[in-house]
């Protein structure tokens, strides 16, 4: 048996490791990839009250959020390979072109 | 024996969100981007056996569908089409991790000033099970996709639609995007 305050918890650990992913790590694949980290923990948080409130609402949403994590992966990694190809990096901070 | 088992069956949940978590942990403090994208697919995995777990049936096969079907595959393509063994020597930290443990402190704050009264008061002991008035006219249990559906297309319909359209648009972005510039 599950409860609630264990998958929000659970979460909440995605959700931190998701952070400290994009804000410490030099490479944009890997920000891409705790990005979706993050997107997974809020789905979790999604089923978790669609299972407490009984209602299939939350699990459609998280089916609609699946599709909107998979639209934002293809232009975000669309985005890192223009960038290879104008900068030949995808590390975060050698990609400074507004900086002047 | 049976007992053992019978206690690995009632704790499926935190089993799995623990192996979610050493994957997301792997994927944070790895070094080579390959080894980030092989935690990542464990991590989407283990997260798919917690929906499974929460008997979300439907959504657990979709994710494992979506993420180690389809986008862990197009990170491991663009691993694989950017060089990055050529960084390899660098550091992989940023120097943000100050404002790493700021954030990460703050999200803590609010989650437990949130979640202060009930994390350990009598609701935490209420195991999350589906209250069958609630679900009515459907067996949300033994008919997930069924259920789901219904969800989708009968309550949903304009949020799946617009979905529909940010799928082209984003697939029309990532095309341009991507494309060799012509000059």
């Amino acid at each position: 048996m599950v409860n609630l305050n264990a998958v929000l918890l659970i979460s909440f650990l995605l959700f931190s490791i998701g952070v400290i992913g994009v804000l410490i790590r030099r490479n944009a694949l890997v920000i891409l990839m705790c990005v979706e980290l993050m997107l997974n923990a809020a789905n979790l948080n999604f089923i978790a009250f669609a299972r407490h409130s009984g209602s299939v609402s939350g699990q459609a949403f998280a089916l609609l959020l699946m599709g909107f994590a998979a639209a934002e992966v293809a232009v975000g990694l669309a985005l890192v390979v223009a960038l290879y190809r104008k900068r030949d990096t995808v590390q975060v901070d050698d990609i400074n072109l507004l900086k002047g | 024996m049976e007992h053992f088992i019978e206690t690995i069956g009632r704790n499926m949940f935190a089993i799995f969100g623990v192996m979610a978590l050493a994957g997301a942990a792997i994927m944070v403090a790895s070094k080579s981007a390959v080894h980030s994208v092989l935690g990542f697919l464990f991590a989407m995995l283990c997260i798919a056996g917690c929906y499974l777990s929460l008997q979300a049936e439907f959504l657990g096969m979709a994710q494992i569908l979506v993420y180690a079907g389809g986008i862990v595959v197009l990170f491991l393509f663009v691993v694989m089409l950017v060089e990055l063994t050529k960084h390899q020597g660098g550091d992989i930290f940023h120097l943000q991790s100050r404002y790493a443990v700021v954030t990460v402190l703050i999200g803590a704050a609010a989650f437990s000033a949130v979640f202060r009264k009930t994390l350990f008061g009598p609701a935490s002991k209420e195991a999350l099970v589906l209250r069958p008035d609630l679900a009515k006219g459907l067996d949300v249990a033994t008919h997930n996709a069924q259920a789901v559906s219904r969800g989708l297309f009968a309550d949903y319909l304009l949020p799946f639609e617009i979905l529909s359209v940010i799928l082209l648009v984003a697939l029309v972005g990532a095309v341009v995007l991507a494309k060799t510039e012509r000059v």
